[in-house]
C-alpha cells in the first residue's frame, strides 16, 4: 500500500479504488440501489403523509424508521465507502464508537419524544442515524472479531435491556406514545437485539470458516 | 482486516484520539439533553424545568359547569388560594379515574383539615369539543366535587387547547376505544398564576403539603 489515505471521504475512496473488473462493478450497483431505496423509505416516514405512522406508533418510529436509517447508511458505506481501511479507524474502533454513541443517544426516551415533536430534532435524527449505519459498516469491516465482540456485546444487550424495560414498566416513558405502543416497541427491540446478535454470530462463523484455511495459503504466498 | 499494513500500531494514536473526541461530544450532547444526566424522560425534564423556573400559566377564557366564563388567571388569582391543578376529559374511563380518586382524597383532606381558604383543587378539561357545561356538571356530580374546594372548567375556545397543553407541557395521544392518554400529574399553581411545581400522581400528600406551605408564604407576604 503506497498511499496513506487517512480520513478519505467516501467519494475520494470510490475514485481511488483500483479499477474493478466488469462483474464486480455491476455487483456494486446493488448496494448503491439498496442504499438509495432504504434512505428514501426512511426519509418518507418523516414526511407527510407517512409521518403520522411514526407520530402515533413507537414501533414504526423505533423499529422501522430508525433501523431503516441505519441500514441505509450501512449500504451506502458498502457501496461508496473506501476500498481500504481508513487510517484513523484502526481495528474499526472509531466507526464502532461513533455508531454506538449515536445509537445510545437515540435510545433516550426524552430524545425520541423530541424527534416526534420538533422538526429540527427529527432532522438531526435522520442525519445521525444514517451516519451511524455508515460508521458501523466502516467499523465492522476493519474490526477483528474480538473488537466486534466488544462493541456488539455491549450494544445489543443495551438494546435488549431497554426493550425489556419498555415492555415491563407501567410508566409511560415517552409522552408522545401510549403505553400500549411502548410495550409493543419494547418486545420488538428485544427481538431485534436477538436477531441482530444471531445474524452477527452467523456472519462471524461463516467468515472464520471461509478464511481459516485460505489465510494460511495467503500468508505463505503473496506479500504486498 | 485483510488490509496489509503490517505495523499493528499504525494509525492507532489517531484512532484513539478520534474515539475520545467522539465519546466526549456524545457525552456532552447527552448531558445537555438530559439536564445534566438527571432526566431521561420528557416528563422528568418538564418537572425539573418547572421546579427551577416557574412558568406563567396562559390567560384565556375558561367555562365552568354553570356556563360562567372567566379567564384562567382570574380563576387562580380569585382569593389567594394555591391551586393543585390536573388535566382531564370527562369521557375518560382509565387514568382520569385514578386522578379523580387522588383529587377526591385531597378534597376530603382539605375539608377535614380546614384548609379551604388556603388550597383549592382545579381540574381543567383538554377536550373542549365534548366537555361543554352539561358534561362538566355530570362529571362534577359523579366525582362528588364540592364547588368550594374543587372546581372544574373547560376551555371556552377550542383554539386555545394547543396553547394550554403546551404551556403546561401536556402531551395528549389518542388511545384505543376513543380514549386519550396523557402525562397525568399534579400541578401546583400559585395565585399569581405561576406553575411552580409538578408532582406525580402518587405524591398527593407531598403536593398538599407544598400547597399549604406556599399558601402560608403567600399569606405572610400579603399581610406585610
Amino acid at each position: 500500500m503506497s498511499t496513506t489515505k487517512g480520513l478519505a471521504t467516501p467519494a475520494a475512496g470510490a475514485t481511488a479504488r483500483t479499477p474493478a473488473s466488469t462483474p464486480a462493478r455491476t455487483a456494486a450497483l446493488t448496494p448503491a440501489l439498496t442504499a438509495a431505496l432504504t434512505t428514501l423509505a426512511a426519509l418518507a416516514l418523516s414526511l407527510p403523509p407517512l409521518r403520522v405512522l411514526i407520530e402515533q406508533s413507537m414501533v414504526w418510529h423505533m423499529l422501522v424508521q430508525m433501523p431503516l436509517l441505519v441500514l441505509a447508511g450501512w449500504w451506502a458505506a458498502a457501496a461508496w465507502g473506501p476500498a481500504q481501511g481508513l487510517r484513523w479507524n484502526r481495528y474499526g474502533l472509531s466507526g464502532f464508537m461513533l455508531a454506538q454513541c449515536i445509537a445510545a443517544y437515540w435510545m433516550i426516551p426524552a430524545l425520541v419524544d423530541r424527534a416526534v415533536v420538533l422538526p429540527g430534532a427529527d432532522a438531526a435524527k435522520l442525519v445521525t442515524l444514517w451516519l451511524a449505519g455508515a460508521a458501523l459498516r466502516l467499523g465492522y469491516v476493519q474490526a477483528p472479531p474480538v473488537v466486534q465482540l466488544f462493541f456488539i456485546g455491549y450494544g445489543l444487550p443495551m438494546m435488549a435491556w431497554l426493550g425489556l424495560y419498555l415492555a415491563g414498566t407501567d410508566l409511560r416513558l415517552c409522552n408522545a406514545y401510549s403505553l400500549e405502543s411502548q410495550v409493543r416497541a419494547g418486545w420488538g427491540l428485544l427481538g431485534l437485539a436477538v436477531v441482530l446478535g444471531l445474524a452477527w454470530a452467523v456472519a462471524l462463523c461463516r467468515g472464520l470458516w471461509a478464511s481459516a484455511p485460505q489465510s494460511i495459503s495467503w500468508r505463505a504466498g503473496a506479500s504486498p | 482486516m485483510s488490509s496489509p499494513p503490517t505495523d499493528p500500531l499504525r494509525g492507532l494514536p489517531g484512532t484513539f484520539a478520534l474515539c475520545l473526541g467522539v465519546l466526549c461530544i456524545a457525552l456532552a450532547a447527552v448531558y445537555q439533553a438530559t439536564a445534566g444526566g438527571t432526566a431521561f424522560t420528557t416528563e422528568t425534564l418538564r418537572r425539573t424545568a418547572v421546579a427551577q423556573s416557574p412558568v406563567a400559566v396562559p390567560d384565556f377564557s375558561v367555562i365552568d359547569a354553570q356556563g360562567r366564563s372567566q379567564t384562567l388567571r382570574q380563576l387562580v388569582g380569585q382569593d389567594g388560594r394555591v391551586w393543585i391543578v390536573d388535566f382531564v376529559y370527562t369521557r375518560c374511563t382509565t387514568l382520569c379515574l385514578t386522578l379523580g380518586t387522588v383529587f377526591q382524597q385531597l378534597q376530603a383532606q382539605i375539608v377535614a383539615q380546614g384548609l379551604t381558604q388556603q388550597v383549592g383543587l382545579l381540574s381543567i378539561s383538554f377536550d373542549p369539543l365534548a366537555d361543554q357545561p352539561p358534561a362538566l356538571a355530570d362529571y362534577a356530580q359523579r366525582m362528588r366535587m364540592q364547588p368550594a374546594v374543587w372546581q372544574l372548567v373547560s376551555l371556552q375556545n377550542e383554539t386555545d387547547r394547543r396553547r394550554l397543553l403546551d404551556s403546561f407541557g401536556i402531551m395528549v395521544v389518542p388511545a384505543p376505544l376513543g380514549e386519550f392518554e396523557h402525562n397525568a400529574a399534579l400541578h401546583i399553581v400559585n395565585p399569581q398564576g405561576q406553575l411552580v411545581r409538578i408532582l406525580g400522581l402518587g405524591d398527593g400528600a407531598a403536593a398538599l403539603e407544598l400547597a399549604i406551605s406556599l399558601a402560608a408564604a403567600q399569606g405572610s407576604s400579603g399581610a406585610r
